[in-house]
C-alpha cells in the first residue's frame, strides 16, 4: 500500500483535500493547433492530454495495415467513415520513466474503447469513403487517464465540426475501502488521482450527454457487487458535471470567435456574448 | 487483410426481427446459455470446453525458471492465446486482431490481475528459482461467445493442474517426479468467471447472453462482467458500443452473479468426478500387495 487513506473517516477529506463528490480542477482549451482540423488540450488535475483530429479525409494508403484502427472495418467503406485512434503515452508522463511500445495491450485496449465509443456516437454515415483520425498524446498521468482521453476527444471532435449525437463525457468513481473490508459504510468517491487509484477500487464511466446512458464502463479492480450501484450513480453524476464544464468551454470559445470576427453571428446561434 | 464475411441483408433482417420478438434462431430463451460441456484430459491441467459449436482447449504447463529481477518473490504466470486461421479465415498468424487483443486483456484482468493464483507460492528460492506457470489457450472452433468459454476453460484447467512436489533441505532444492511423490495442486484463491451480455434493439434495451457468431455480428454493444461466487467483481468492460441505460447494467451484474454461481458448481462437480475417476480404490488399493496377473 503506497499510502494510508484511513484518515478519510475522520474529517471526510481526501488526500488532496477534496470532498467525496468534488472533481479536480478542469482546464481545457479547444483549437490549440492551427494546422489541425480539430484539436484540444485538457487537464484534469495533473492529468494532461492533448488531442488532434484529422479528417474526415481520404484514407491514406497503408493506414489500415494496423490492427487497432477501423475495428474490423477497412478504411473508406462505402457506408460511413472509419475511425482510427492512436494513443501515444509520453515517456516523461509518469513518475517512473517506462518505455511503452506500440504493442502495449493496455494502450491498444484504450484505443479500441475510444474508437468503438465514437463509432456509435458520430454520424459517420455522412462521410462515406473517408477516415477520421484521432491522435491522443498523454503528457502527464495522474489518474483517470481513460476519462481524460475521452473528454479531450469529444472537445477536439467538436472543434473539427464532426456531427455527433451528443457529448461523450467520462470520469472515474471509486469506493473508500478496499474489497477486503466488507463494511457497508464505504463512501463512493468521484474523480480519483493516481494514489487513490492504486489503493481503492474504481471504475471509469462515460455517458452520452445529459442522459443516464453508459457508453463506456471499465472496472479493473476487485469490488463487491453491491457497491457497483453506488459507484455507478456517482460516476454518472460526475459525467453530467463534466458535460456542463465542457459545454461552458465550447460556448466560451464560440463567443470569443464571434467577437473576434472569425465567425459571422447568425440568428441561429444560441450564444450570449455578454459573459 | 482478409475480412470476415458479413451476414446478408435478409439474414440480418430476419435475425433482428426475431430477436425483437423475443425469439432466437436456435430456439433458446434470451437469457439461456447453450449446453456447456467440460471434460478433462488424461494429463493434469488439460480442459476441453464445448459451448454449442464453440470449442476451446486450455493446457497448463509449469517449468522452473529464474524470476524477474524486479519481482524476486513472485513466480511467473502467463496466459497465451493465439487465434489462427483455424478459428476463422479472418484471423492471421502473428498479427493480433482486435478480438485477440481484447480476449488476452480480458483474461489477464479477470484471472491474473484479480489474484486468482497466488504467485508468491510459486517462488522456490527467492530471486533464483521459481515456477513459471503457463496456460496455452487453443480455440478449436468459434461460434460466438469466445470470451466466456475461454475464461471458463482457463480457470478449469488451472484448478485441475498439479505441479511436481518440491522440498528444500538446507541449500538443495529437490523436485520429485510424479512416481516419487504425488503432484500438488496450485495455490488457488478464488475462481472468477466471465459472463458477456450482448445488447440489441434501437436503444440496446434487449439483452442476450451466450450469443452465436451470427448474433455477435449483429449486436449493437456488449458488456462483460467477471465475478467470483463470493459476489466480488473482478472486472467489468463495456468498451464503447451503443450507450446503455445504467439501470440495465446493474440488472446485468445481478444476472452475472447467478450465472457465475452455476459455473462454479459445474467446475466443482466435474473436478470431484475427475478426482474420483483417478483415485481407484483409494488408500486400500495402495496398501494391497495384489496385482493384475
Amino acid at each position: 500500500m503506497p499510502l494510508d487513506t484511513s484518515t478519510y473517516s475522520l474529517a471526510l477529506l481526501r488526500i488532496d483535500g477534496r470532498r467525496w463528490n468534488d472533481l479536480r480542477r478542469l482546464h481545457a482549451q479547444i483549437h490549440t493547433q492551427d494546422a489541425a482540423d480539430g484539436s484540444s488540450y485538457l487537464e484534469m488535475g495533473h492529468t494532461k492530454v492533448m488531442c488532434v483530429v484529422t479528417g474526415p479525409a481520404e484514407p491514406q494508403a497503408g493506414q489500415q495495415k494496423r490492427g487497432t484502427g477501423g475495428g474490423g472495418q477497412a478504411g473508406g467503406q462505402k457506408d460511413g467513415a472509419s475511425i482510427v485512434v492512436n494513443v501515444v503515452v509520453a515517456g516523461f508522463s509518469s513518475v517512473d520513466r517506462k518505455r511503452r511500445g506500440r504493442n502495449d495491450r493496455r494502450i491498444q485496449e484504450m484505443e479500441i474503447t475510444i474508437q468503438k465509443a465514437l463509432a456509435a456516437n458520430l454520424h459517420v454515415h455522412l462521410f462515406p469513403h473517408s477516415t477520421i483520425t484521432v491522435s491522443l498524446h498523454v503528457l502527464s498521468q495522474d489518474g483517470s487517464l481513460l476519462a481524460a482521453l475521452i473528454n479531450a476527444t469529444t472537445l477536439a471532435l467538436i472543434d473539427a465540426g464532426i456531427p455527433m449525437t451528443d457529448y461523450i463525457t467520462a470520469c472515474t468513481a471509486g469506493s473508500t475501502s478496499s474489497y477486503a473490508a466488507g463494511d457497508d459504510s464505504a463512501d463512493p468517491l468521484l474523480d480519483l488521482n493516481t494514489q487513490e487509484e492504486q489503493e481503492l477500487p474504481y471504475l471509469t464511466v462515460a455517458t452520452l450527454g445529459d442522459s443516464d446512458k453508459v457508453a463506456v464502463l471499465v472496472c479493473e479492480s476487485r469490488v463487491q457487487v453491491s457497491r457497483l450501484e453506488g459507484m455507478l450513480v456517482v460516476g454518472v453524476d460526475g459525467c453530467r458535471q463534466m458535460r456542463r464544464l465542457l459545454d461552458g468551454i465550447v460556448r466560451q470559445k464560440g463567443s470569443k470567435m464571434i467577437k473576434e470576427g472569425a465567425v459571422q453571428r447568425s440568428d441561429m446561434m444560441a450564444v450570449s456574448l455578454e459573459d | 487483410m482478409p475480412r470476415e464475411a458479413e451476414p446478408s441483408l435478409s439474414e440480418r433482417t430476419f435475425t433482428l426481427q426475431a430477436i425483437s420478438e423475443g425469439l432466437r434462431l436456435d430456439g433458446r430463451k434470451l437469457d439461456e446459455f447453450r449446453s456447456l460441456e467440460l471434460s478433462f484430459g488424461d494429463d493434469y491441467g488439460v480442459a476441453d470446453v464445448k459451448l454449442g459449436k464453440t470449442r476451446v482447449l486450455a493446457k497448463v504447463s509449469a517449468e522452473v525458471t529464474v524470476p524477474f529481477p524486479d519481482r524476486p518473490f513472485d513466480g511467473i504466470f502467463q496466459i497465451t492465446s493465439e487465434l489462427g486461421p483455424m478459428v476463422a479465415p479472418s484471423f492471421e498468424v502473428n498479427r493480433p486482431t482486435e478480438t485477440e487483443v481484447l480476449l488476452a486483456r480480458l483474461l489477464e484482468k479477470t484471472i491474473r490481475r484479480s489474484g486468482a493464483l497466488d504467485t508468491e507460492s510459486l517462488c522456490l528460492v527467492a530471486g533464483q528459482k521459481c515456477w513459471s506457470v503457463r496456460v496455452d489457450l487453443h480455440v478449436l472452433s468459434a461460434d460466438g461467445n469466445l470470451i466466456d468459454s475461454s475464461c471458463f476453460a482457463v480457470v478449469a484447467a488451472l484448478r485441475h493442474f498439479r505441479k511436481p512436489d518440491t522440498s528444500m533441505e538446507g541449500e538443495t532444492l529437490t523436485i520429485y517426479t510424479p512416481a516419487e511423490r504425488e503432484p500438488v495442486p496450485l495455490s488457488w484463491l478464488h475462481s472468477p468467471f466471465c459472463t458477456t451480455f450482448d445488447f440489441f434493439g434501437e436503444d440496446g434495451e434487449i439483452v442476450l447472453v451466450d450469443t452465436t457468431w451470427l448474433e455477435e455480428q449483429l449486436r449493437v454493444g456488449s458488456c462483460t462482467f467477471s465475478l467470483n461466487k463470493h459476489g466480488e467483481i473482478c472486472q467489468i468492460s463495456k468498451l464503447g458500443g451503443k450507450p446503455i441505460e445504467a439501470t440495465l447494467i446493474i440488472q446485468c451484474a445481478q444476472m452475472a452473479l447467478a450465472k457465475v454461481k452455476e459455473f462454479t458448481d459445474l467446475v466443482d462437480g466435474k473436478l470431484a468426478e475427475d478426482a474420483k475417476r483417478r483415485d481407484k480404490g483409494g488408500l486400500m488399493a495402495e496398501l494391497s500387495a495384489e496385482n493384475e496377473r
